[in-house]
């Protein structure tokens, strides 16, 4: 496996990663975005919005923005 | 199978709101704001022939009581209010629709999903197999488009047929327990599974039109601009085009609620006590809640135009860059945004927001946001005073309130409301070509609730106050008919209470201010009545002349006509000019002022002998912050219950004095006593918002309570 795991808040404009998990899983905000659907193995995609913060992401059709110092707390990898 | 009470859920931007005033109409019980359903809300339908109950739950993603919104839904959900559940699901984005799908479906037997926006899905490149979802979840599901009347209608007829022909028809048919207890990973995975099964993908995913507005409206450079080109849009349509309007209402319900009666009353031969009653406190509250109507209903719609369209979500991102600086999630403005247009939906809108810190500290920060009711004044005090700067000079107000704002943010942030800053999530709907019908009925559904709401407080404060001003003692009598006179027990209060203006430059000859400033507790605007009215009685009293006013004729279509004229005048002057922020009106001559708001050019004269043009601004700035209306106190007091309630009614009236003096002394420098004075309030305030911040121990966050 050369699965490379990077921070969300780092990924570039208009690619694709793979959710791998949160910083911390116990913390209440990975508990409301787990609900929101942010579990480990859904696609997420950095739109084209060039905002720098909050950050505009889409997963599952749904567009959400986040801060980057908050985005950092979410783990993503390029593969399964 | 008895159904009386439907309930609709369903999670935030699914349409379940359109989709509960397509099927109520107006018969609400409580006004409803996209994602700010404020309380469970309730209206009525007619249903398989019966009228029956529809309860109009939050918008919630799931069912734990994280939020105060997921509480009620969880709690209405719980407490089995209902008979049915219409579950609302967005078909272009299933999976999060799902989620509480699931949740609901765990809690209730009686479960039917509305397929909602399959037109946008499609157009995102996605089909949903209708019956397919329906086997999967073992509920019936039927498509609607809620925008579309004749739609929602064919949907709820489906409905009626299909329990008509079939009682059973609405039991689930898988075992409810599927759902129970699943970890959100577990959910997603078994949702995930059902998505596979019933959407199909039809075209290649490529940019979807959402994205593309998005690439401009959330550009790192055009963002900002586009953001205050759209703040200055909505103030225009609701300030500018709303004030056409004013004159309009004002002089018809005037004529219908106050000259007619008064002139029948006296045609009868009724004591001047019922007079005064009814015309003087009923008829001129409800003429004074009749004026608010037109800016009130343009904000009202410009606000559900951005709501619509999907741009409102966007304002909270672009605010939050600022907002997170005092502890703020950016959704926290969109509260200030609709508090330009009135104060008392911007406390209820603070709903929106996580936690209960959030909510309190947006609370008090939206009486700041100057709303409609205080631009009269503005208007009437510039344009005595300060000739071709008038424009400037309410500018700076604006801008005043919007610092005084950003204050309290950082005072509270490290007094009252310490705690752990909240992070910021916002969800982005899709934009949608707003629908003109949907935006009039939101808008008019508010209005009517607003209408009903804040004129109960209105009238009756009119009420009170008219029998006040007409009251009075002459040789140890009571009397009645002393309006605006000296002789009032109200003209006798203001005078008694000039001395605490007296820093803040309102001489203590100038008593009318001081009264004017208690009227004004009621509603803002009512200090421009005030104020006319009692500058013009001094002038009699002066002359000598008779204190009674002189009985106009009763002229009912002259005013008519004139009613109708104002309207025409007024869509010259807005549109003539685009005139943004009525701006005109404070930047005309004084006698198109003096029209334009009723009143005598005496007022002018008045206005620039009793004040300077500093002592003015300290007295516009106190109007600005100090106690909000009555209205809002009210709504405060339901948000946030009446200990808080009096902290911010304390506080902005603590801190509009304060402000008001010092800048006052600095500016015209008289009493270094009164600066310090000024300063020791401030002192004050911050230590008594600490200590309070000490007790105040139920601002922490509860275990999972806190968003």
């Amino acid at each position: 496996m050369t699965t490379s795991i990077t921070k969300l808040s780092e990924i570039p404009k208009g690619s694709q990663f793979i959710i791998k998990g949160f910083e911390n899983q116990d913390s209440e905000y990975a508990e409301k975005l787990l609900k929101m659907g942010f579990v480990e193995g859904t696609v997420v995609e950095r739109t084209s919005a060039d905002i720098s913060d909050p950050m505009v992401f889409s997963l599952r059709h749904c567009r959400v923005a986040l801060r980057k110092k908050e985005a950092a707390e979410i783990l993503v990898k390029t593969d399964m | 199978m008895n159904l009386n009470k439907i309930a609709i859920a369903g999670i935030p931007n699914c349409g379940k709101t359109t989709l509960f005033n397509e099927l109520t109409g107006s018969r609400q019980k409580v006004g409803n704001w996209p994602g700010v359903t404020v309380e469970k809300v309730e209206g009525s339908m007619t249903f398989m022939g019966k009228k029956v109950t529809v309860i109009d739950l939050p918008g919630t993603n799931n069912l734990s009581p994280d939020t105060e919104d997921q509480k009620v839904a969880e709690k209405a959900i719980r407490e089995q209010e209902h008979d049915l559940i219409i579950n609302v699901v967005d078909a272009s984005n299933l999976s999060r629709n799902l989620f509480l799908t699931k949740d609901l479906l765990a809690r209730t037997p009686h479960v039917v999903v509305f397929l909602n926006m399959v037109d946008m899905a499609e157009q995102e490149g996605m089909r949903i197999d209708k019956a397919a979802l329906a086997e999967e979840l073992g509920v019936p599901v039927i498509t609607v488009i809620s925008v579309d009347a004749q739609s929602v209608k064919n949907a709820v007829s489906v409905l009626e047929k299909a329990i008509a022909r079939d009682p059973e028809f609405l039991h689930n048919k898988k075992e409810a327990s599927a759902f129970l207890n699943l970890s959100a990973n577990d959910a997603y995975s078994r949702i995930d599974a059902i998505c596979d099964k019933v959407i199909t993908y039809s075209t290649k995913e490529k940019e979807s039109l959402t994205d593309r507005i998005d690439k401009v409206v959330m550009n790192k450079y055009a963002s900002i601009p586009i953001f205050f080109l759209s703040m200055l849009v909505t103030f225009w349509l609701a300030i500018g085009v709303g004030s056409i309007f004013i004159d309009f209402f004002d002089i018809l319900a005037g004529l219908v609620f106050v000259d007619i009666p008064s002139q029948l009353l006296g045609l009868i031969g009724a004591p001047d006590w019922l007079t005064v009653f009814l015309a003087g406190g009923v008829g001129a509250g409800i003429q004074t809640v009749a004026t608010f109507i037109p800016v009130v209903f343009f904000m009202f719609f410009t606000i559900a135009i951005l709501e619509d369209i999907g741009y409102m979500a966007r304002i909270g991102v672009v605010a939050d860059r600022v907002m997170r600086k005092i502890g703020l999630p950016g959704s926290a403005f969109i509260p200030m945004v609709v508090g330009f247009g009135c104060t008392v939906p911007a406390v209820m809108a603070a709903r929106t927001l996580g936690s209960k810190r959030d909510r309190y500290m947006t609370i008090f920060m939206a009486p700041f946001m100057s709303c409609g009711a205080r631009l009269p004044v503005y208007a009437l005090f510039a344009a005595a005073l300060y000739g071709k700067s008038s424009g400037l000079v309410v500018f700076l107000i604006y801008l005043s309130g919007l610092m005084m704002a950003i204050f309290t943010g950082f005072l509270l942030k490290n007094s009252l409301f310490k705690g752990t800053p909240s992070y910021f999530v916002m969800d982005l709907p899709l934009y949608h070509t707003p629908k003109l019908s949907n935006i009039l009925k939101s808008a008019w559904i508010r209005l009517k609730l607003f209408v009903r709401k804040a004129g109960a407080v209105v009238v009756i404060a009119v009420c009170i106050l008219g029998v006040l001003s007409s009251m009075g003692f002459s040789d140890g009598k009571l009397t009645f008919g002393n309006e605006d006179s000296q002789e009032s027990v109200l003209s006798y209060a203001g005078k008694a209470l000039s001395p605490v203006f007296e820093p803040m430059g309102v001489s203590r000859d100038n008593w009318p201010a001081s009264v004017a400033l208690f009227t004004g507790l009621f509603a803002k605007e009512a200090i421009v009545g005030t104020v006319n009215a009692l500058y013009s009685s001094m002038d009699m009293a002066e002359s000598g002349a008779a204190a009674e006013s002189e009985e106009d004729e009763l002229d009912i279509s002259g005013a008519v006509v004139e009613a109708f004229t104002s309207v025409g005048e007024g869509f010259v002057g807005v549109f003539g000019t685009l005139d943004i922020l009525g701006v005109g009106l404070v930047t005309e001559e004084e006698e198109v002022i003096a029209e334009e708001i009723e009143l005598d050019t005496a007022v002018f004269r008045h206005i620039s002998r009793n004040f300077t043009p500093v002592s003015a601004f300290a007295y516009l700035l106190f109007v600005l912050m100090y106690f909000p209306c009555l209205a809002v106190v009210g709504a405060a007091r339901q948000e946030m219950g009446g200990f808080y309630t009096v902290i911010l009614v304390s506080y902005t009236t603590l801190l509009a004095w304060a402000v008001s003096t010092l800048f006052y002394q600095i500016a015209e420098g008289h009493h270094p006593v009164y600066g310090i004075a000024a300063a020791a309030v401030l002192g004050f305030l911050y230590l008594a918002l600490v200590l309070l911040g000490k007790r105040g121990h139920d601002m922490k966050p509860a275990k999972g309570s806190a968003d």
